[in-house]
């Protein structure tokens, strides 16, 4: 219940920052205001000729007067707000009072009261410091066009681009050794995941787990698998159809992939290849007027079936 | 042995010239073929023939036809019921309660078995009796109609069932069926006249499941579906005529593509399989186009069908107008290496569809007509295709390997002739089988005989040109294709036969050249040529001093009388010069041109006319000779050892433009490793210019001359820098570039170099580290993305490599091969193996070429010794189910354990896949590997060799493997091999107590049969007396074996002959007789027939049994006599081979006579005293020879 005020209580500072439940300093701060409320509800119960109050009822007291004080910071900070500004005004505060039912021309009269008590000011005690989460540089002041009361800019890191100019990898070297180390680094980790979670042969008897070699499982059909190229073949197949073997990391390559087309090697095996495509495209045109026995529909029996 | 079968053969033979006369006494004109059901499940097939036979003789009132395998129900002849009596001696070559285990026995009842059914002979399997209803209608010769009802149950040849147990119906799980064999296997499948010979238009009918199709021979005229709509019936008609043996059949749920160039042209593939059969089916119009025009002749049949099936017999299998292919052959655009092979492939059939299958031979001895042309218009075909490099280089690699094969085995003989009167001897006794008959034709042999009929017809090329020999090819073809439109004259039909006479006849005609004496030396003669060359330069004379020896004596070579061409590279040009070798003339003076004159700067012409610049430093001031080549035309089949200097050879493989000249000077480089080598061998690898191949072998060679040169080679080891050079990056040598193969002659060189490279040896004898770590930098960074083609060829080039740099593991007393011991280097190829075997099961490769390459790598590193020798891998990835590569890969590899570790268990593991495996293929690959790498040899001392094995494998042979002719041939090279050609070594000496068990056969000859149990007491009771005693007896002569191991063969060779006669008193029927056993044992005797047997002609055959009874019983006494001289000196037939080889001519004699007449047994009486008393004269010899001391110890004491 404490608790609860205590954290309630931190809504008239204006400050929105107070429900963590940090230990040490927010704790103090909130328990000496608390301290401060409940004198000013005792020096209250005094004026009103109390001699002595249950504890119980100063809590509620300290309790309404907080959820009151809470009420006017929040809905003075709405009317702030809805005039677009940041910092409630004293009109906001009239307004405010004025909604919740409070005759405010009553005000100056008690505030002048005689018989008012005078509380001490409570120890000042630090205001929990809000860890700074990220101050990256110096907020930048409002441009002339941008009236003051406007919101001042985030911390600069929420909207300044800093460029990082690390330089690429560009040796050739680097790369493909990264390209090879990380290859071959996949390949290891995936087929030790497969001999871990599968059966496994080995070539030590006393060790299996240095060299494990994937159990050989028969397939039904052996010649799909051996025959067929895999999914990656195939994709690989198109990409370097369409993109004809561009060397563009590596210069050598290029200029040997030019001077064997010169030298015209083999060129009868490597144009038959090469017709294919357009091969099977000329075939589908003609496909409608083949007549070959084996695509002619089959024949329903006929009723005088020959012995 | 002669044989009754051979007769009518050989007189075909001598009338070959004009024409063809059928050994049968009826012509075949047209056959049905009905198959009904097809059940995938149960393998097994219904169906039905039809044959329609014209009798020639009038009183034919019997029928032999080819079948086996097949369940007969029945026969009807022209609606009559007809008898008929199975029987197949091929089934169990020798009875099963014979104990002779000798090759050569089997061997001679092997041919007599396959002689008895040859369809060539007029024989067969199945004798149908013509009802005596229909004699009346026979002797006017009019037509009968023979119609059998068969069945086939889980066939075990002929027909192969691929069904693979997954989910879904038959079709969907890809079964399939088709028909494979060796030479003609089509009785195997239905009943026939399975011969070459005899022409016949077919109707094919086959009823399949509705999802299958069944492509066979001929026109597809229609397909009908049955009534339930469930399956559908293909209806084919042959009409050109067309041998039962080139009859197919291939049923399965195949995908069917119509060639997009030739729409009469159909494919067919397995599900899935479509993108494939289409690149690689897109080339073979090409083919096509190239033979119709070589050939001036149409393709002759209407259409072409081309079936790729699994688990296939053979790679390429032509049968009539269509061919069957293994489905390993398909490839997609990515793959280099296989494109050409399989282009090969395809190339081949479609030669052996014109000759083989529209022309068919006359006889067997006609075989290498047809392979010869269809070879070598095939190498026509590669001449065009691949260019004339590589065509020389295949014919210089087909002549080394029938040269090899010649020298090993001692020649093969093209063109048989047998029988002929005083030709006693075989024409081929140096082989451990008969070549009388293809079916008795070991593989290997049957293989080079192709080799070299192609080659022989390139001589015959270079005898009478290109242009005349396609005109005789023509004529052969339009001589068959008119009178194949002859649909009613079957008698026209044999003009489609071919037979050597008819052939050489064309050549004469054509030519007007006579080629006989090329035919005699090469045709009818075996054996190749053995030229010894050297030289010296007579600087007075001017004059080459060439010497030219031949050997001539070695088995497997000939005499070569004739011209030889000579061409010398002289300083002014190349020199052809024409030798004639002739008897006696070893020397052969050359006139040369140029005088030596080494200063002027001049350009030296080649042969071809280019002229170049040459650094003649090197050569001998004295002498204007660069290099000398004998027969640089090929054009003898020889083999040359040829001598010049390091430098001669240096600059032939430099400047002489033939791949062929290249080639030979390489492998002469070899014996000279000096820097000069090295450096001509360096430019030939950078030359681009220069045939990959050469520049392939060059690799090689220079990786063996650096290994001589080891402890003076500096630099980088050799090819390092080249291979940087050409393959790697510029700005950093140790990375080697992306892969690009779009020149396939730098793919070829990429991939070999590092191969060749990893066989270099440091002065410890180890592969360089700097090697080593140079081949897995090239594994660590091969790239492959970027590369239009698959890289799994070069990738398991890469693992060879690595297998090929492990060297011997340094082992301290035989320590146990741990992990904590392994050989740093060893563990980094292990690792590489173990990720890219790992990985093969994630992506695998084109057909699994990485995994073959790692297991391969696996046993060299457990042969090595680095790694435990355990052939628990190999045999799970030999199992069935497996890749047929991998498999085969695997089994190797098993094998060779088998042999290093000398291991009973696999190697008993492996004789049952022998029998067992799903495959014929890896069946017969086993045998074949076996025998390549056996586990002992006939004169080795091995715990594997016992007397269990030797039944096992005499098992295998003799009854396990009838229904595949190539299994069985290949189970008698592996007992040869194992074994030899007398009895096994292994085994105990045979029945010594010869006179005692005399004396007990007696006692049962004369009942009709020998109980079997009494047969086994006797044995029972013989062996503990003559055990003891040859226990004592065996073990003198095995460790004498070796000094004496003729003689050993000899003593083999006569107890076999003594214990055939022995058998022969047993039983009547030798193997040549078996096919008029009682019917009651071993042929399929169906009920009606056994009243009507007695009173037909069919009772031929047991009187003849009868017979051969009488004759041994009349036997006894003589034999019985002459049977104690031998025992008292039973190894007088220590002296000399040849009185035992003449036993068996005896023995011969005898089964001739049993089976033809009655006559002469006292002839018979005769040869025995002859023989005896050659003995007697023998014997002071004998006991003068070092085995003496024991032939004391004659059989004779265990009586």
């Amino acid at each position: 219940m404490a608790d609860a005020a205590a954290t309630a209580g931190a809504g008239g500072s204006g400050t929105r920052s107070g429900s963590k439940q940090s230990t040490n300093p927010a704790d103090n701060y909130h328990l000496a205001r608390r301290r401060t409320l409940q004198v000013v509800v005792s020096s209250l119960l005094t004026e009103a000729g109390f001699e002595s109050a249950e504890k119980a009822s100063v809590e509620t007291l300290t309790e309404m007067l907080q959820s009151y004080i809470s009420e006017i910071g929040r809905s003075a900070k709405s009317y702030c707000e809805h005039t677009a500004r940041t910092q409630p005004t004293l009109s906001d505060i009239v307004v405010t009072l004025v909604e919740m039912g409070f005759n405010v021309d009553t005000l100056p009269a008690y505030a002048k009261r005689s018989q008012r008590m005078v509380i001490t000011a409570p120890p000042v005690t630090n205001q929990p410091v809000t860890p700074k989460a990220l101050t990256a540089g110096q907020n930048r002041p409002h441009p002339p066009h941008i009236p003051s009361h406007f919101p001042e800019f985030p911390d600069p890191h929420t909207y300044i681009k800093t460029p990082t100019y690390r330089e690429p990898v560009s040796d050739y070297q680097v790369l493909r050794e990264k390209a090879a180390s990380q290859r071959r680094d996949v390949e290891r980790a995936l087929t030790r995941f497969m001999a871990k979670t599968g059966e496994t042969q080995s070539l030590f008897k006393d060790d299996v787990s240095t060299f494990p070699l994937i159990a050989a499982r028969p397939f039904t059909i052996p010649y799909l698998t051996a025959l067929l190229p895999s999914e990656l073949e195939m994709q690989q197949m198109e990409e370097t159809d369409s993109s004809e073997q561009d060397e563009q990391t590596d210069t050598e390559n290029l200029a040997l992939h030019i001077s064997m087309e010169d030298s015209g090697a083999e060129k009868e095996n490597t144009s038959v290849l090469q017709q294919n495509p357009s091969l099977s495209g000329s075939r589908n045109g003609e496909e409608n007027i083949i007549d070959n026995p084996y695509l002619r529909p089959v024949k329903k029996p006929k009723i005088r079936r020959k012995k | 042995m002669p044989l009754t079968g051979v007769e009518p053969a050989r007189m075909n033979r001598k009338k070959g010239d004009k024409g063809f006369e059928s050994p049968r006494p009826y012509k075949l004109t047209h056959q049905v073929v009905c198959i009904n059901n097809i059940n995938f499940q149960r393998k097994s097939v219904v169906g039905f023939v039809e044959l329609t036979v014209f009798p020639t003789v009038a009183n034919l009132n019997r029928i032999k036809l080819n079948s086996k395998q097949c369940r007969i129900y029945r026969v009807r002849i022209n609606d009559l019921e007809a008898a008929f009596i199975y029987n197949d001696p091929t089934l169990e070559v020798c009875h099963s309660e014979s104990k002779q285990r000798n090759l050569n026995y089997f061997s001679n009842a092997y041919a007599a078995a396959v002689s008895a059914v040859d369809p060539d002979a007029g024989n067969g399997e199945l004798c149908i009796k013509v009802p005596s209803e229909l004699w009346k209608h026979v002797d006017e010769l009019k037509v009968l109609k023979i119609h059998i009802n068969f069945s086939l149950d889980q066939p075990k040849g002929g027909l192969h069932f691929v069904v693979p147990s997954v989910e879904g119906s038959m079709a969907e799980r890809g079964a399939h069926v088709f028909s494979c064999g060796y030479q003609n296997s089509t009785r195997f499948w239905f009943p026939c006249v399975d011969s070459y010979s005899e022409l016949c238009t077919w109707k094919l009918e086959f009823t399949v499941d509705a999802a299958m199709v069944a492509v066979s021979n001929g026109d597809l005229v229609e397909t009908v579906y049955t009534h339930d709509m469930r399956k559908k019936t293909f209806h084919y008609m042959l009409t050109i005529p067309t041998a039962a043996s080139n009859i197919s059949l291939a049923i399965g749920p195949f995908e069917i593509l119509v060639d997009p160039y030739m729409h009469e042209v159909t494919h067919f593939c397995l599900p899935q399989l479509l993108p494939l059969l289409k690149h690689t089916t897109s080339y073979l119009h090409e083919v096509f186009e190239f033979y119709e025009e070589i050939l001036t002749c149409r393709y002759p049949y209407s259409c072409f069908k081309t079936v790729f099936i699994d688990e296939a017999y053979v790679e390429v299998a032509a049968y009539a107008s269509m061919s069957i292919f293994s489905t390993n052959l398909l490839h997609s655009a990515m793959i280099i290496d296989e494109t050409p092979l399989t282009r090969r492939c395809l190339a081949q059939s479609l030669a052996q569809q014109f000759f083989g299958c529209f022309i068919s031979r006359m006889s067997w001895s006609d075989e290498w007509v047809l392979k010869g042309i269809s070879g070598y218009i095939y190498g026509l075909w590669m001449k065009k295709t691949f260019g004339v490099n590589e065509y020389r280089h295949w014919i210089k690699e087909e002549l080394d390997r029938i040269v090899a094969y010649e020298l090993k085995t001692g020649g093969v003989l093209l063109h048989p002739i047998f029988g002929g009167g005083k030709e006693k001897d075989n024409p081929a006794s140096h082989l451990h089988f008969s070549i009388k008959h293809p079916h008795t034709l070991s593989w290997e042999y049957y293989t080079m005989f192709q080799c070299k009929a192609h080659l022989v017809m390139r001589l015959i090329e270079n005898r009478i040109s290109m242009e005349f020999m396609l005109q005789v090819f023509n004529k052969l073809l339009s001589l068959a294709s008119t009178a194949s439109s002859q649909k009613f004259q079957s008698h026209m039909w044999s003009q489609m036969l071919v037979s050597t006479s008819g052939f050489l006849k064309s050549i004469s005609n054509v030519s007007g050249k006579d080629i006989q004496p090329l035919i005699k030396q090469w045709v009818d003669q075996s054996g190749v040529v053995k030229f010894y060359g050297s030289f010296a330069f007579n600087r007075k004379r001017n004059v080459l001093e060439l010497e030219i020896k031949q050997d001539y004596t070695s088995p497997g070579t000939q005499k070569y009388v004739g011209p030889l061409k000579v061409t010398v590279q002289e300083l002014d040009g190349s020199f052809n010069h024409t030798l004639q070798i002739e008897e006696n003339s070893l020397k052969h003076d050359i006139p040369c041109h140029s005088k030596s004159r080494r200063n002027k700067k001049k350009k030296i012409p080649l042969m071809n006319g280019e002229e170049v610049d040459m650094d003649l430093s090197a050569m001998d001031a004295d002498s204007p000779l660069l290099w000398i080549r004998i027969d640089p035309d090929m054009s003898v089949l020889r083999k040359v050892e040829f001598e010049q200097a390091d430098f001669m050879w240096q600059y032939q493989l430099r400047y002489e433009r033939d791949v062929v000249a290249q080639q030979e000077s390489i492998l002469a480089l070899e014996k000279f490793p000096t820097p000069a080598s090295r450096l001509a061998l360096t430019d030939i690898l950078e030359q681009e210019q220069c045939f990959y191949r050469v520049r392939m072998s060059a690799c090689f060679c220079l990786a063996k001359i650096a290994n001589s040169m080891v402890s003076t080679w500096t630099g980088p080891p050799a090819m390092k820098s080249l291979f940087t050079r050409m393959f790697c990056c510029k700005s950093c040598p140790n990375i080697v570039k992306t892969n690009n193969f779009m020149s396939f002659q730098s793919y070829f060189l990429q991939k070999t170099m590092p191969v060749a490279m990893a066989l270099l040896r440091d002065v410890h004898n180890l592969c360089p580290k700097e090697v080593l770590t140079f081949i897995l930098d090239l594994i660590k960074y091969n790239d492959n993305r970027k590369n239009k083609f698959s890289d799994n060829y070069y990738r398991a080039e890469m693992i060879d490599a690595l297998a090929n740099s492990v060297t011997p593991a340094v082992s301290v007393n035989n320590e146990v091969r741990t992990l904590d011991n392994l050989n740093p280097d060893v563990r980094l190829i292990l690792e590489e193996i173990t990720r890219f075997l790992n990985m093969e099961k994630l992506l695998p490769s084109y057909r699994h070429t990485i995994t073959v390459s790692c297991l391969r790598a696996i046993r060299v590193l457990q042969k090595n010794g680095h790694v435990p020798s355990d052939p628990a891998l190999f045999k799970s990835y030999a199992e069935y189910g497996h890749f047929v590569d991998i498999r085969i890969a695997a089994l190797e590899a098993v094998v060779d354990y088998t042999k290093v570790d000398r291991s009973y268990e696999e190697l008993q593991w492996l004789l049952n896949m022998i029998q067992n495996d799903p495959v014929p293929y890896v069946r017969h690959k086993i045998l074949n590997m076996l025998t390549k790498n056996p586990p002992f040899t006939k004169n080795m001392e091995s715990p594997l060799c016992n007397e269990a094995l030797v039944d096992q494998l005499w098992k295998l042979m003799n009854s396990g493997t009838s229904h595949d002719w190539r299994l069985r041939c290949g189970a008698v090279d592996l007992y040869f091999t194992l074994f030899g050609l007398s009895r096994p070594s292994c085994l105990p000496l045979p029945e010594l107590g010869l006179v005692l068990n005399l004396k007990e056969k007696k006692a049962v000859l004369n009942p009709t049969i020998i109980p079997e149990a009494v047969a086994g007491n006797q044995e029972a009771a013989n062996n503990p007396s003559s055990h003891p005693q040859l226990v004592g007896f065996q073990n003198p002569f095995s460790s004498s074996q070796d000094e004496e191991e003729i003689d050993m063969d000899t003593v083999h060779d006569s107890q076999a002959f003594i214990s055939h006669h022995l058998n022969m008193l047993e039983r009547p029927s030798t193997p040549g007789l078996s096919k008029y056993r009682p019917a009651s044992s071993r042929s399929a005797l169906i009920p009606q027939h056994s009243t009507g047997c007695d009173s037909t002609p069919t009772t031929k055959p047991q009187w003849s049994l009868e017979l051969a009874r009488k004759g041994t019983g009349k036997e006894q006494s003589p034999l019985e006599m002459g049977m104690h001289p031998v025992a008292s000196a039973p190894l007088s037939v220590f002296t000399k081979e040849s009185t035992a080889s003449k036993h068996s001519d005896h023995h011969h004699h005898h089964h001739h006579e049993h089976k033809k007449k009655k006559k002469k047994h006292k002839h018979k009486h005769k040869h025995k005293h002859k023989h005896d008393s050659k003995e007697k004269d023998k014997e002071p010899f004998t006991f003068s020879s070092p085995a003496s001391g024991r032939s004391i110890r004659s059989p004779s004491l265990s009586d």
